[in-house]
């Protein structure tokens, strides 16, 4: 291809569709890698899981979902590999990987939540001086109770911020980015305190996550108007 | 009266390169010269005008010791890209 050579309108709109065909043609390049190590790990721990209840297998302390975070290992490889191999970055590439990356750290921070609200209930309870027991009605036996009060709150600051961590991170729009992961940030707070605090907040979390960065593209948006 | 077509756009390797970023966030030169097949020379001269006008943002960094040139298009690119289809179409359907 040469730059001297003079071009018809007709061979510069051809040119143009053939360089944009070409273009869109070099888009996929998800090899499926970690779609197939995240199936087989998931598929394998659930219906492991299954096996092991259904059968009253024993298999003492080893928790098969171990094997989940440690496939975080090659993931961090198969993600390096592919960012080097990676020869050219679509909008639509870096959308993506905004929501797989956000999905990653919700699936992380509902983990924590579930891991967490347990104990946090208890807590909660025997500083109000309440604890719960139950009552077997056959043999009439009363035992400790394990509480777990959902956080509505917690779930919906998590909620929150993941689409707009997501855009941020896709539009490299900062406002967006820092009011999502207040959201998170907030999130992990809130599972450690009384709903009366998850309102406040819920409260902080809609002011950093929507009102900031609103009145920030607000008044880009106007300053862009009167140009 | 038409409106005169860009002569940084209007220029077949230019145009080809500006084709191919117009729809992709950012690409290396590797890709860009694979695409258009041409040599790393012609398209180092293409490119560098094309910065020059501010039509497109080259970075340079190195990976694995080797070079790494990455292009991406503009806003000014992109304004004068779509001003330059447009002006193609005029000129096109008169000449029906």
């Amino acid at each position: 291809m040469s730059e001297k050579k003079q071009l018809t309108e007709q061979e510069s709109l051809q040119l143009i569709t053939e360089m944009i065909q070409k273009a869109k043609a070099s888009h996929f390049h998800e090899n499926g890698t970690s779609a197939i190590l995240w199936g087989s790990v998931i598929g394998f721990c659930g219906v492991f899981t299954f096996f092991k209840m259904h059968f009253g297998w024993n298999t003492g302390s080893f928790d098969v979902w171990l094997l989940a975070l440690i496939a975080i290992i090659p993931q961090v490889f198969i993600s390096i590999r592919e960012r080097r191999q990676r020869v050219v970055k679509t909008d639509m590439e870096a959308a993506m990987g905004a929501i797989w990356m956000v999905y990653g750290l919700s699936i992380f921070a509902l983990i924590f939540y579930f891991n967490v609200i347990g104990g946090q209930t208890e807590s909660l309870l025997r500083g109000d001086g309440m604890e719960m027991m139950m009552k077997n009605l056959q043999t009439g036996e009363i035992s400790h109770l394990y509480p777990f009060a959902p956080s509505q709150g917690s779930l919906l600051l998590m909620l929150y911020g993941i689409p707009t961590l997501t855009t941020g991170i896709a539009r490299k729009f900062r406002p967006m980015i820092v009011g999502g992961i207040a959201c998170y940030i907030l999130f992990t707070i809130s599972c450690f305190t009384a709903s009366k605090y998850d309102f406040l907040m819920n409260g902080i979390a809609g002011v950093l996550n929507w009102l900031v960065p609103g009145l920030i593209l607000r008044s880009r948006y106007l300053k862009g108007k009167t140009c | 009266m038409f409106k005169e077509l860009d002569p940084i756009l209007h220029s077949q390797l230019r145009l080809a390169v500006m084709s191919l970023l117009i729809s992709v966030k950012e690409a290396d030169f590797t890709f860009i010269k694979e695409k258009t097949n041409s040599t790393a020379g012609n398209l180092s001269v293409q490119v560098q005008k094309l910065k020059d006008v501010g039509y497109m943002e080259v970075t340079k960094q190195f990976k694995d010791n080797y070079p790494l040139t990455t292009c991406k298009i503009t806003p000014k690119g992109i304004a004068a890209f779509e001003s330059y289809v447009k002006a193609l179409q005029e000129y096109l359907q008169v000449g029906k």
